[in-house]
């Protein structure tokens, strides 16, 4: 069994604190006075630093540790937050992860440059004064009563989960603040520890007695363990009566050790209580259950493993559908009954796998906060962003997939949507634009939106653009869908001005191309001076899929089934009326329909039945033409090969029960074939 | 570094014992107690180490305790571990039998 690289394991959890951090800001950049994320940024920063060191990143440590100083200036007080300070240290957190990804690169000018902005947006917040001591801090109500003398002596009991050490907690870093506070005596309590055949090196089993006898309130004690608090056993308690207790400590006072840079200053009494304070020794409080069940139900697994599991699970259907084949063409019942029993416990596998893939749209959604904030700096536009169904979950490879295109989304709303706020007021809006990006699963699919509530896309600028590139003919007719969906035609842009954020025409093409290749569809929605609304409509896994088996001439091929609308016979004699036309209708419309069999050039002769396969992507639909319907199949994706990447019309392939292979066909790309085809025949007239 | 006698052996710790290196020490300290009836261990005096190291030898103090073995230090703690089992609470919690192990008695009563 091998063990994970703990740089890279470091490198994970790092880049997830900087998410949290930036989350943090950009709340915070909401509300400046917004104590909880001023908090929370400040334990975070604290928690990168002490980790970064930690794990040898010594650069990202002195670099963070000016922005973690800010924070503790802001936190205490001495330093308001400014929307300058939460903007220079968000540009900080960028280079905290070029210093993560590349810490022996030459950042010393780049980090210069960043602590200068960072000291001018200090400088300008307010002048940092003295720090308050602790001891002046506040008494809380749970505070023991303080002597004459001012000192009370606390009796502390805290234990440490045993991944502390090798998550970046120093104790002896806790063990000096507490020192910070007022003499103590500590003790080590080294009963946990196991012998050494059963010791995990990096664990931590000691735990810690201490008297302390100081002037600060009980908060202040806590506070030392803002960080670790989570997971931790902690008990402090006042000793009896206060006492002045001086003299006792002082004389058992150990030799003081050289002392390490005390991690942050003595913390002021703003932390919030916490459960186990008065709990005795002997029977500390438990966690609350929600914090024991965080640290017991997640298991960080690496991504590769889950997609091993993935093809693991791929195989097993696939030889579960060989075994279902062989036992329908048996009369053994017993066998029957296993392959029956195989079959629905492969399902409940895959199904379970599914799950264990899935990840909230939540972890894409974040990062455009701070794109967005980004992007109202470079353009000068006021935009805010609102997002909903975060919640939302996807396979991880397809979020994985989406971050370009939404980036080039976003970013071409920001640019070209939204109107500047003197625009805006003047057609009566808001000077403030709005991004709405949001969510939400839809029969085996994810819709992600993106809208804006600016000025709309101009048809007649993407006509006359279509036009003098040559993407069509002038005056041709076309739909207002078709139309707008030139916008993601390669190199069209209508934007007036390119600029860094967009309007070079390349992006746009971009996201289609890849929203082709999630077999995605794209629905573009405009209204000329209220706004466009892009909605991109993704399978929720790339992995497995419903599908329906067909056969066409003598090979058999896969149709999602999340596409397929209905079937139909085709009767030879509609199949004669209709030939020149390829029309069937449905319903009172008319729906093109394309011969698979003329598509791959069988060379067959057509079933005396065939079926028609009505398939639709969004608004349009299109039918495909088979020979016969064999059935619904869970279809495990594997991908062409190179030599059959250009091959438009497929999307991958399968392996069928009896070890054949089915092609899976590219159902956007069918439906625009039909959908021209359609076009081609109305322009014949 | 180890240096084997019959039934003895010195090894000799890295400079550096914090949590990124402790654990191949856990594993040749372990090998030794298991292959030796006596282990000396030969720390320096400005060895870096952190609290996993204390934690590692007490340990193996456990381990050789319950294996009929002998665990010793080449000398007494001094230096940056003598620092280290003060910051860390370990010097005030000690028993006799620590003091012994720890800095060979008549260094701390």
């Amino acid at each position: 069994m091998s063990f994970p690289d703990p740089i890279a394991v470091f490198r994970t959890e790092a880049a997830e604190l900087l998410e949290q951090i930036e989350a943090g800001l950009l709340d915070l950049n909401h509300d400046l006075a917004d104590k909880e994320q001023v908090d929370a940024v400040f334990r975070g920063l604290h928690t990168l630093k002490g980790s970064g060191a930690m794990f040898g990143f010594e650069a990202l440590a002195a670099f963070t540790h000016h922005c973690e100083t800010a924070f503790d200036q802001v936190r205490k007080g001495i330093v308001p937050a400014t929307h300058d300070l939460v903007t220079a240290v968000l540009n900080a957190t960028d280079h905290m992860r070029a210093l993560i990804e590349t810490p022996d690169g030459d950042h010393g000018a780049m980090s210069e440059t960043l602590l200068g902005r960072l000291r001018t947006a200090v400088a300008a917040a307010g002048l940092p004064e003295a720090p308050a001591p602790a001891a002046a801090a506040p008494a809380t109500a749970q505070d023991a009563p303080v002597a004459a003398s001012g000192l009370t002596t606390y009796r502390i009991h805290f234990s440490l989960p045993v991944n502390a050490m090798a998550n970046g907690t120093n104790p002896v870093g806790l063990l000096n603040e507490l020192r910070d506070l007022g003499a103590c005596t500590i003790r080590a309590d080294r009963s946990r520890v196991p012998a050494l055949d059963d010791l995990v090196a990096t664990d931590l089993h000691v735990c810690w007695d201490i008297e302390l006898a100081t002037e600060a309130p009980r908060s202040a004690i806590e506070d030392v363990f803002i960080f670790v608090m989570d997971e931790m056993e902690l008990s402090v308690e006042p000793v009896g009566a206060p006492e002045d207790a001086r003299a006792a400590p002082a004389a058992a006072a150990p030799q003081a050790p050289a002392r390490e840079e005390a991690i942050m200053p003595a913390p002021v009494a703003s932390a919030p209580p916490v459960a186990a304070t008065a709990a005795p020794r002997a029977a500390p409080a438990p966690l609350p259950e929600a914090r024991q069940a965080k640290s017991a139900e997640n298991v960080r697994v690496p991504a590769e493993r889950l997609d091993e599991l993935m093809d693991r699970v791929g195989e097993l259907v696939i030889a579960q559908s060989r075994l279902s084949q062989l036992a329908n063409a048996s009369a053994d019942l017993q066998l029957r009954a296993v392959s029956e029993d195989v079959e629905r416990l492969s399902g409940e596998l895959r199904d379970t796998m599914m799950v264990l893939r899935m990840v909230p749209v939540a972890q894409l959604f974040s990062r455009f906060r701070r794109l967005v904030h980004d992007l109202a700096i470079e353009t000068g536009k006021k935009i805010e962003l609102i997002t909903e169904g975060e919640t939302t979950e996807v396979d991880k490879s397809v979020v994985e997939r989406l971050a370009d295109p939404l980036v080039h989304l976003v970013r071409n709303s920001c640019d070209h949507g939204l109107e500047t706020p003197e625009e805006r007021l003047a057609q009566g809006k808001p000077a403030a634009g709005r991004i709405f990006l949001s969510a939400r699963q839809q029969a085996g699919e994810v819709i992600i939106t993106i809208k804006d509530d600016g000025r709309g896309i101009s048809r007649d600028h993407v006509r006359a653009k279509a036009e003098s590139s040559g993407l069509i003919a002038p005056n041709a007719a076309l739909s207002d869908q078709e139309l707008l969906q030139l916008i993601f035609q390669p190199g069209f842009s209508t934007a007036q001005q390119v600029t860094n954020l967009s309007g070079r025409g390349v992006g746009m093409d971009v996201v289609k191309r890849t929203i082709d290749a999630l077999r995605g569809t794209i629905n573009v929605v405009s209204h000329t001076g209220e706004g466009s609304e892009i909605s991109l409509a993704i399978p929720l896994t790339l992995a497995i899929i419903d599908g329906l088996l067909v056969r066409v001439g003598s090979g058999r091929y896969v149709i999602p089934l999340s596409a397929v609308e209905e079937c139909l016979e085709l009767s030879i004699e509609e199949d004669m009326r209709s030939r020149g036309r390829s029309f069937i209708s449905l319903r009172d419309s008319l729906v093109p329909f394309i011969r698979l069999r003329d598509l791959f050039m069988t060379g067959t002769k057509p079933d005396p039945f065939q079926k028609v396969v009505v398939i639709s992507t969004g608004a349009e639909r299109v039918g495909l033409v088979v020979d016969q319907i064999i059935g619904d199949h869970q279809t495990v994706i594997k991908g062409m090969s190179k030599l059959h990447h250009d091959v438009a019309t497929f999307s991958g392939a399968t392996i069928l029960g009896d070890g054949g292979v089915a092609l899976i066909l590219d159902v956007g790309h069918l439906v625009t074939a039909g959908q021209q085809q359609e076009a081609q025949l109305r322009a014949a007239g | 570094m180890l240096t084997d006698t019959a039934d003895s052996c010195r090894i000799r710790l890295p400079d550096t014992l914090t949590i990124r290196t402790i654990a191949p020490v856990r594993d040749d300290l372990l090998h030794a107690l298991q292959n030796q009836d006596s282990v000396i261990i030969d720390i320096a005096d400005d060895a870096e180490g952190d609290l996993s190291l204390l934690q590692l030898l007490e340990s193996a103090r456990i381990y050789a305790g319950t294996a009929g073995k002998s665990i010793t230090l080449a000398r007494p703690a001094g230096g940056r571990i003598a620092d280290l089992l003060a910051a860390s609470g370990f010097r005030d919690a000690m028993s006799a039998n620590d003091a012994k192990f720890w800095f060979h008695q008549g260094d701390f009563q």
